[in-house]
């Protein structure tokens, strides 16, 4: 069975409130609350027996694909994986449930910030049917008991025009960062390593990473210098050792999963010959990931 | 549209792994999902109950309550926090039984206190849409409606830290 859209991209968005985005009491606050929202434990140290952390990437996989299936919000994901985390943190899940639960956490955060969001049946389908709506709508109630109905997290993809308008940037390359951010955090969202690192920290990790890689920073060096991590870690009160950390680990997840899906592609393309066209130039684009800018997002 | 995940995009890309539509961890015991399930609805009330002070099985407030709880009618409170009805014939009365409240609404009095909402207008007319969500061939599913918290216990106001309006 082919899943059929027949939706028409018409959606109607607000545009940037500068009354928010000017306000330096706005990212203040979102700074402030931020930490209220992350899991509480490193849950496979504990609670959690039967999963591992390379199913929570199984799921985490999932949940991105349909996500960009269904042309979600760039902030649907990154919501549902917080709400996954932290559910996990608190309950000892089986391994079976698992995927009920990724669909859950997609089914309330598309609910919570799309005009459109996504139905419980079509949430089943991309489980193949493996639950039914009944369930996940039960599973509902469960996932808000456990998250003490506290959904609207803060999440990275927050931060982003905060950071973004605090920097001096080429007009002309604003809408290619955005892009670039927005993968960098959906990427960081797939990796348990950083489920506990504040969203503040994710998102400017994530626009350090974009620009670097962008090579922004080396057009002007007098502008940038060294100075770009130090202004990302003043903007949101980072320490600025840590951002560079965080940043790296970011650039180095960004490498070993170009690697990780060329292996897997060359797997695919010696059992079926290639499905696309496309597939063969991305392979070749990606065959030194080192350099970000060869990467087309 | 460049916000929407539609522009992605080649690293995520590489991420993927066949269609989107797979089952990941094989089948799902039902059963024992169906026990969870009840046993994870269980401890939420429990919670609820030491948290409000009240046995919301028996409907009734717990003798160590830190709450004074007084009943109110149904028809007092707004429709969103009534009793679900299930079945055809009930949800015909309670869209009348919206009605009814909506007319019988008596005029808004000049309020000193702005955010106190008015409570059934705004609900009388968005009822029929309150646990949809827009799809098509909808009527063609299984009637089913989604659980409240609310469904498990009756409407029941908090008097205590809640200064009343002054014209109730």
């Amino acid at each position: 069975m082919e899943l059929l859209c027949l939706e028409m991209d018409t959606i109607i968005r607000a545009r940037p409130d500068p009354n928010l985005l000017c306000d330096d009491r706005v990212l203040q606050r979102l700074l402030t609350i931020e930490e209220r929202f992350l899991p509480q434990y490193s849950y496979f140290k504990g609670v959690q027996k039967d999963i591992q952390p390379f199913m929570r990437r199984m799921v985490a996989t999932w949940m991105l694909e349909v996500c960009e299936e269904q042309k979600c919000e760039e902030e649907v994901f990154p919501l549902a994986m917080n709400y996954l985390d932290r559910f996990l943190a608190v309950v000892p899940t089986k391994k079976c449930n698992l995927q009920l639960l990724g669909a859950v956490c997609m089914f309330l955060a598309s609910k919570l910030k799309e005009t459109r969001p996504l139905t419980a049946e079509k949430l089943c389908i991309y489980t193949d049917n493996s639950i039914r709506p009944q369930e996940l709508l039960e599973w509902e109630l469960v996932v808000l008991g456990k998250l003490k109905w506290n959904l609207a997290a803060v999440t990275p993809n927050d931060f982003i025009e905060h950071i973004v308008k605090r920097l001096p940037l080429p007009e002309d390359k604003l809408a290619l960062i955005r892009k670039h951010v927005q993968t960098f955090i959906a990427l960081c969202a797939t990796d348990f390593r950083f489920a506990m690192y504040p969203p503040s920290m994710i998102a400017t990790g994530s626009v350090g990473a974009a620009i670097c890689g962008l090579q922004l920073d080396s057009a002007d060096q007098s502008q940038w210098g060294d100075s770009l991590t130090d202004l990302l870690a003043k903007i949101t009160n980072t320490e600025v050792d840590v951002l560079k950390e965080c940043q790296e680990q970011i650039e180095r997840v960004l490498v070993s999963s170009l690697r990780e899906g060329r292996q897997q592609q060359q797997q695919q393309q010696q059992t079926q010959r290639g499905p696309s066209g496309k597939g063969l130039e991305e392979l070749d684009q990606s065959s030194t990931p080192t350099d970000v800018r060869d990467v087309n997002l | 549209m460049c916000r929407t995940m539609a522009s992605h995009n080649r690293i995520l890309s590489v991420l993927k792994n066949g269609p989107a539509r797979r089952n990941l961890f094989g089948p799902v015991d039902r059963e024992q999902l169906q026990v969870e399930y009840q046993t994870a609805l269980q401890q939420d009330l429990e919670e609820a109950s030491q948290r409000w002070g009240f046995d919301f099985i028996l409907d009734k407030p717990l003798a160590s309550s830190n709450f004074q709880w007084e009943g109110v009618p149904g028809t007092k409170v707004p429709l969103l926090y009534r009793s679900c009805l299930l079945d055809e014939e009930q949800g015909a009365s309670r869209r009348a039984a919206g009605r009814i409240c909506k007319v019988g609404r008596v005029e808004p009095q000049h309020n000193d206190k702005e955010n106190i909402p008015h409570t059934p207008e705004r609900c009388a007319v968005n009822m029929h849409d309150l646990e949809k969500t827009p799809e098509r061939g909808e009527n063609a599913g299984v009637k089913r409606k989604q659980t409240n918290l609310t469904d498990f216990y009756q409407a029941k106001r908090r008097v205590v830290w809640m200064p009343r309006k002054s014209g109730e």
